[in-house]
């Protein structure tokens, strides 16, 4: 019963947007699954891990430039680009990881937001890879596999199928041996050592995934956008987004972040839409109200409301 | 009597702060090994450097005759040392049967976690009446009992005890030290760092006491309990 109504729900919103036709809501529709993805991916490390990384633009970034890069370089189409980028991701991910992992606390989360800023200064005064401009991608469609669609539609189903392959690695993940200890290291770090678990591999584990999912994240947000600088895919709000999305739904609970994304996206295209390019200050006090909001009230996120229940009299 | 565990000279540096200076220990096999001092004396960094929490900047720390100074804690944990650190440290929002699971990670063999969960619970049968309960749900005793038996499912060769009396009740400080004891006839050396003097020294065979970061005094524990040197130093009086 359960399953078959959620079953019949997720085909209703696979079915909305092409029933809907409007492209401005298709685009939005197709920008949440894409917001929900790199916050999913930042979900394994930030939430189940609970290494808060506020640098993880830099991932995303490694791949929406290598997707535009190979097409630069080789005239590829910029989907071939993605496992370079991944690559990239997961060599970054242990440059940071090693070092910082082996310290508690906050360590690793001034890592993170050091080393993405460093990256973006280079990014932006490298001529190889556009500097301050940018890449573009193919301007005219070459074929099919150049992934470039005048309709949102064919993005917005694209995307849906990588995010349900995350969730579904993300549900594997939190149920496994990995998961587990993932679990008690989020907890108490501490504890989880000194009981013997390999505190330093199941963190790198954790990291290495988020990274690589994140990677993908920016290869399909460089397809569909077809132009990328380092503002719009290093720049910190990029890793401060997925930080609030995920913390907005529920970090650490499978669809915390598609509920952060489902919210957050609207929101942000409703006051770009209302405020133009004079409103661009306005994201970062958008997210500064967020994040204060959900410290203030509902640290858990927003699926902590499913679970509350009333306390009984006695 | 051979010693299972010899740490020499031990030092351990926090940055520019000593927290041990020059800590010398043996633990004879099947022994009850006691750490006593004031509250800096030293007493859980010392732990804390034989368990591979914080690595030791100089000294050595024999294990059945390896050096095992600057190894990972899982390592040592896989070696057989365990430890129960101070203030417990559970996993609140876990039952405690995962808790207890928790400690079994360094076995190889899965099945033997089973028969460690037999042996905890045929120990503290509280903790098998309250196996789905949330750890954070335990009374003061109980957490003790859960982070004992938590150190234990790893099978240890030699059991650490930090502080395993604070915060207790008396009654409950009394039923923690029969299982102590029921522990150690087993076989199982102990290493334990206590505040509370009596109570250590009467559990104890040997006894060090710590004082900033160097061992001060020494002996047998009968002979510590008559030493008022020992009642000095303790309570931090120069």
């Amino acid at each position: 019963m359960r399953i078959g109504l959620g079953v019949a729900a997720v085909v209703l919103l696979l079915a909305a947007p092409a029933a809907v036709g409007d492209p401005f809501i298709q685009r939005v529709a197709a920008l949440v699954l894409l917001t929900a993805i790199s916050a999913s991916a930042w979900n394994l490390i930030g939430g189940y891990a609970g290494q808060v990384s506020i640098g993880h633009a830099v991932f995303f970034g490694a791949g929406a430039y290598a997707s535009l890069l190979v097409f630069k370089l080789f005239a590829w189409p910029p989907i071939a680009g993605a496992p370079f980028g991944i690559a990239v991701s997961l060599v970054l991910a242990l440059l940071i990881g090693v070092p910082t992992f082996r310290l508690r606390g906050h360590y690793f989360s001034m890592a993170t937001i050091a080393v993405a800023e460093l990256i973006r200064i280079v990014v932006g005064n490298w001529p190889l890879l556009g500097a301050a401009v940018g890449l573009m991608g193919p301007a005219v469609p070459r074929g099919l596999a150049d992934l470039s669609f005048l309709s949102p539609l064919p993005y917005f189903y694209i995307f849906a199928a990588v995010e349900a392959a995350l969730l579904w690695v993300t549900w594997a993940m939190a149920r496994s041996r990995t998961g587990y200890y993932l679990r008690a290291v989020r907890a108490g770090e501490r504890a989880a050592l000194s009981l013997g678990v390999p505190v330093l591999r199941y963190k790198l584990v954790a990291l290495l995934l988020s990274a690589g999912f994140t990677a993908l994240a920016g290869s399909l947000y460089a397809v569909m956008v077809g132009y990328v600088d380092p503002e719009s895919v290093l720049g910190i709000l990029v890793s401060v987004q997925m930080v609030i999305v995920a913390a907005l739904g529920g970090a650490g609970t499978l669809f915390g972040p598609v509920l952060g994304a489902v919210i957050l996206v609207p929101v942000q295209q409703a006051t770009n839409a209302a405020f133009g390019g004079s409103g661009s200050g306005l994201t970062y006090i958008v997210y500064g109200a967020i994040i204060l909001a959900i410290a203030r009230f509902r640290p858990g996120g927003l699926l902590e409301l499913l679970h509350w229940r009333p306390r009984r009299a006695a | 009597m051979s010693a299972v565990l010899s740490v020499q000279h031990l030092a351990v540096r926090y940055g520019d702060l000593v927290g041990v200076a020059d800590i010398s220990i043996a633990v004879p096999a099947g022994s009850v090994v006691a750490l006593l001092g004031a509250n800096g004396a030293g007493k859980t960094t010392t732990l804390n450097a034989i368990a591979g929490l914080v690595p030791p900047a100089a000294g050595r720390i024999a294990w059945q005759g390896r050096d095992i100074a600057g190894r990972p804690a899982h390592a040592i944990v896989a070696q057989g040392l365990a430890l129960s650190p101070e203030g417990w440290r559970l996993f609140v929002q876990q039952s405690v049967e995962q808790n207890l699971r928790l400690g079994a990670t360094v076995l190889a063999d899965r099945s033997r976690a089973a028969a460690m969960l037999e042996r905890v619970y045929a120990l503290f049968p509280r903790l098998a009446e309250r196996r789905r309960q949330r750890a954070g749900t335990l009374s003061g005793g109980e957490r003790q009992m859960l982070a004992l038996g938590r150190a234990l499912m790893s099978d240890p060769q030699l059991l650490m005890l930090d502080e395993p009396s604070l915060g207790l009740a008396p009654a409950v400080v009394e039923r923690m030290y029969e299982a102590l004891v029921q522990l150690n006839e087993t076989g199982l050396p102990l290493l334990l760092a206590e505040q509370s003097v009596e109570l250590a020294l009467e559990l104890a065979d040997y006894a060090y006491v710590l004082q900033t970061g160097r061992t001060v005094l020494e002996g047998p524990a009968e002979e510590l309990a008559g030493n008022t040197e020992v009642q000095r130093i303790y309570m931090g009086i120069a």
